[in-house]
């Protein structure tokens, strides 16, 4: 009996000894397409931060695509601390399937969305073909470039801001923004999965004359990634763009990285995490640092989805749901 | 006419002459053809550049899907899932590594040949000494796993089960039944060692025992440490079940100082491992064994009746270390360790404490290959075609066991169990490739007391096997 303690001290110290090894704290972030150069800037940011206030070193790594499949990943087991992802409906799918409680949007303040965009028009410099509003892409012959409703967030935020202008246009009849939404469509001659792979298509292999993305998408294609090729055409109404953020709590809690990741996300809301997505071109939350940025954003007449279409979920099930308009208006295009 | 009137007529002429040609280059009837051909012209040429405008466009599309088309299959090539099958076994593997399954395995059929054995008749035969498939793999990247019955002997036993958690190569976590680190040539796998059987150290090691170890490499491999507890087995021993709440805790040291190097030290390696405990035993469960000879027959055991009075049991501290190493150069390999086992014991009212020790040192020459710890990897594996015929070893080896004077008569008895044993063995060994090996031994053994008229009969055995392995 004298040594029965001394086992189980040795397997706890043992056990101990092994789970606490690692030093650096590692986060992993699945976000969307376009966040790419926002998270590389926020992340050095925040690293410095997190050793500044609490001596720990933390490595975040990334992720990218379009929305809904890395929601799919997530779900399907990547193991992501954060999502930051292009619209709520993804971040409910990640809630959905267990892995954050379904009051995740009230977690943080703005919805959990801590800067928005919009969707504008990117065209060739001088605007070649004279494109000033939604009705311009339906003519025929231009060539419209945008991403898959069915992979990417950003696309299904394209998909509803002209649907969001038709209805208006036509005195709320869906048929009618239906038509107008498969005319736009037939356009289109190329989906890509993503609205990286779209800019890309668009600026790079020099395909189709507009593409339709987000607003800082567009925005660093003007100043960054085309200097001088492109310009920006804001529409007369489009939607307001909120992608959300939240902490996948199950795998969090499982890597320890729970204080971390909120942390992280709650820093986002900071002056220094909004100054940040303002330099990226994402439309700050902060008043002060909208003011400094206000140049740099078109103004334009925005609704948002809870207006129009009643929610992301209603709008996923008539839209984006197998067999919903959106496959519809692709079948009878195609 | 006044004289103006002849200026105005000849300046009138001028004009008209002069402006003649003007009139003919403006002529309709002479431009008309050729604006008429420009004009025409140049719809044509709009439309041809349209057209080209139109061709690039569509080119690009289709270079685009078809990137596309590319992207996607090599975004899902990530994500599918590789098999494999080769020499060393069949697996299954997830794109990004984080999951794994291999299904290995070995099979053991020896042949055991006793020569004059008049006095102590042994069995020839052929036997499936071991029958092992193997389940490994990774879950969640760094968790491992292994699963290894044993079907050898037309028994089923549950050899090894257990996970580990690779935190970083420095240190990993290990937990379940498994070789505790202790016997080099224990630790050394079935398919690895050198003669058919492991030589007289081993019979003072454990075996496979439940327990949670530590371990990992340091200095790039240079040194491995392991630091375990565990139920506690008997010498030699397995166990799934503990039956007393004592535990023994074991530890190594190994050093391999030019593992890194490519040069002649490179299979040099040497340590020292260690267990102690407290162990009791009960009078079904003895925690003592017996000792075996290289020919499986038993020639030491204590005294067990199944009575209080006729019984030994363990009682009490358990001690065991052991020196070890090996060394590995060209064709020439070397394995030796030392072995001692304490154990405190009592049989009735009359206890004591026994020292027994083993050593055993084993050398080796390959043709057409070189020798390891990990076994022989031939350079050209047998084919009839091509008249390569792959690796062969000759072997030798020596050893020793001894049990302590003070065993007898009270806890072992002389004219059953014999107090010292001393082994010399020949073989050789044919590697056809990795996966099939053939052994052929010659063990003597002679012994010190173990009968009634005085030493044991000597044991001469040949023993074979053929191995495959996966």
């Amino acid at each position: 009996m004298r040594f029965r303690a001394l086992p189980v001290l040795l397997s706890v110290l043992l056990l101990g000894a092994a789970t606490s090894f690692a030093a650096t704290v590692k986060l992993l972030n699945v976000s969307y397409d376009p966040t790419r150069e926002l998270y590389q800037e926020f992340n050095a940011a925040f690293a410095k931060h997190w050793k500044a206030k609490t001596g720990q070193d933390v490595e975040i790594q990334q992720s990218h695509g379009g929305s809904g499949k890395q929601a799919r990943s997530v779900v399907d087991g990547l193991e992501a601390d954060v999502v930051t992802l292009a619209l709520a409906y993804d971040v409910d799918a990640v809630a959905n399937g267990g892995l954050a409680p379904k009051n995740w949007q009230t977690r943080l303040p703005n919805n959990s969305a801590p800067y928005t965009s919009t969707i504008v028009f990117l065209v060739r410099k001088g605007n070649p073909k004279k494109i000033k509003d939604w009705d311009d892409l339906t003519k025929p012959g231009l060539q419209v470039i945008t991403p898959n409703p069915k992979t990417s967030g950003g696309a299904r935020w394209n998909y509803l801001a002209a649907w969001g202008y038709a209805l208006r246009k036509y005195g709320n009849d869906p048929a009618k923004a239906k038509d107008f939404v498969q005319r736009l469509f037939k356009n289109v001659p190329i989906l890509d999965t993503g609205a990286r792979g779209s800019t890309i298509t668009f600026v790079e292999r020099g395909i189709g004359d507009v593409l339709i993305a987000w607003e800082n998408e567009a925005l660093l294609a003007v100043r960054e990634i085309g200097k001088g090729q492109f310009q920006v055409v804001a529409p007369s109404l489009t939607i307001l763009a909120e992608p959300p953020v939240t902490v996948v709590d199950k795998v969090a809690n499982k890597h320890k990285t729970a204080a971390v990741a909120k942390a992280y996300l709650e820093y986002l809301y900071t002056p220094e995490g909004q100054e940040i997505a303002a330099r990226n071109y994402y439309r700050p939350r902060n008043q002060q640092i909208a003011a400094k940025y206000a140049q740099q954003f078109p103004k334009v007449q925005l609704f948002t989805i809870d207006q129009v279409f009643g929610g992301w979920t209603k709008a996923q099930k008539e839209h984006f749901a197998d067999g919903g308009i959106f496959d519809q208006i692709s079948g009878a295009g195609r | 006419m006044n004289r103006f009137g002849g200026w105005w007529l000849a300046a009138l002429l001028l004009l008209l002459v002069a402006a003649s040609p003007v009139r003919a280059w403006q002529d309709p009837a002479a431009q008309e053809p050729e604006e008429a051909q420009e004009e025409a012209q140049e719809p044509d040429q709009q439309t041809l550049e349209e057209k080209v405008q139109e061709l690039d466009q569509k080119i690009r599309i289709l270079e685009r899907k078809d990137e596309i088309v590319q992207e996607a299959a090599t975004e899902k090539a990530k994500t599918a899932t590789s098999t494999t099958s080769g020499r060393d076994g069949f697996s299954l593997r997830s794109a990004d590594g984080a999951y794994q399954l291999k299904i290995r395995g070995y099979v053991h059929l020896d042949g055991r040949f006793y020569q004059s054995d008049d006095e102590r008749p042994a069995t020839d035969t052929f036997i499936l000494r071991r029958v092992r498939p193997i389940f490994e793999g990774t879950v969640f990247k760094i968790f491992d796993f292994r699963v290894m019955p044993d079907f050898g002997g037309g028994t089923t036993v549950l050899q090894d089960a257990y996970i580990d958690a690779r935190f970083s190569p420095k240190i990993k976590l290990r937990a379940g039944k498994f070789k505790p680190p202790v016997g080099l040539e224990r630790l050394q796998s079935a398919t690895d060692i050198l003669f058919v059987e492991r030589g007289f150290p081993t019979n003072l090691v454990p075996n496979r025992d439940l327990g949670v170890q530590l371990f990992g490499d340091l200095a790039r491999g240079n040194v491995s440490w392991a630091l375990g507890v565990f139920n506690g087995v008997p010498d030699g021993g397995s166990g799934d079940l503990d039956n007393n709440d004592g535990k023994d805790y074991a530890a190594r040291l190994f050093f391999q100082p030019f593992l890194a190097d490519n040069g002649a030290w490179k299979g040099l390696g040497f340590g020292v491992a260690a267990s102690t405990g407290d162990q009791e035993g009960t009078l079904t469960s003895t925690s003592l064994a017996g000792y075996r000879t290289p020919g499986q027959q038993t020639f030491f055991s204590y005294r067990s009746d199944g009575t209080a009075a006729g019984t030994v049991i363990a009682d009490g501290e358990r001690f065991r270390l052991s020196p070890q190493g090996h060394f590995y150069r060209g064709s020439f390999g070397l394995l030796a360790e030392y072995a001692i086992s304490r154990q405190e014991v009592r049989r009735a009212d009359v206890s004591a404490e026994l020292e027994n020790t083993a050593w055993q040192a084993e050398a080796s020459w390959v043709f057409g290959g070189e020798p390891s710890f990990r076994a022989v990897s031939p350079k050209k594996p047998f084919d009839r075609e091509a008249k390569t015929w792959g690796a062969f070893e000759i072997k030798a080896r020596y050893g020793r066991l001894e049990i302590d004077d003070d065993t007898f008569p009270i806890f072992a008895n002389l004219a059953s169990a014999a107090e010292a044993a001393e082994e010399w063995g020949l073989g050789l060994n044919w590697y056809l490739n990795r996966n099939v090996r053939v052994y052929l031994d010659y063990e003597r053994t002679q012994f010190e007391g173990g009968a009634s008229s005085g030493d044991r009969e000597d044991e001469n055995v040949l023993l074979s096997r053929f191995q495959i392995a996966f």
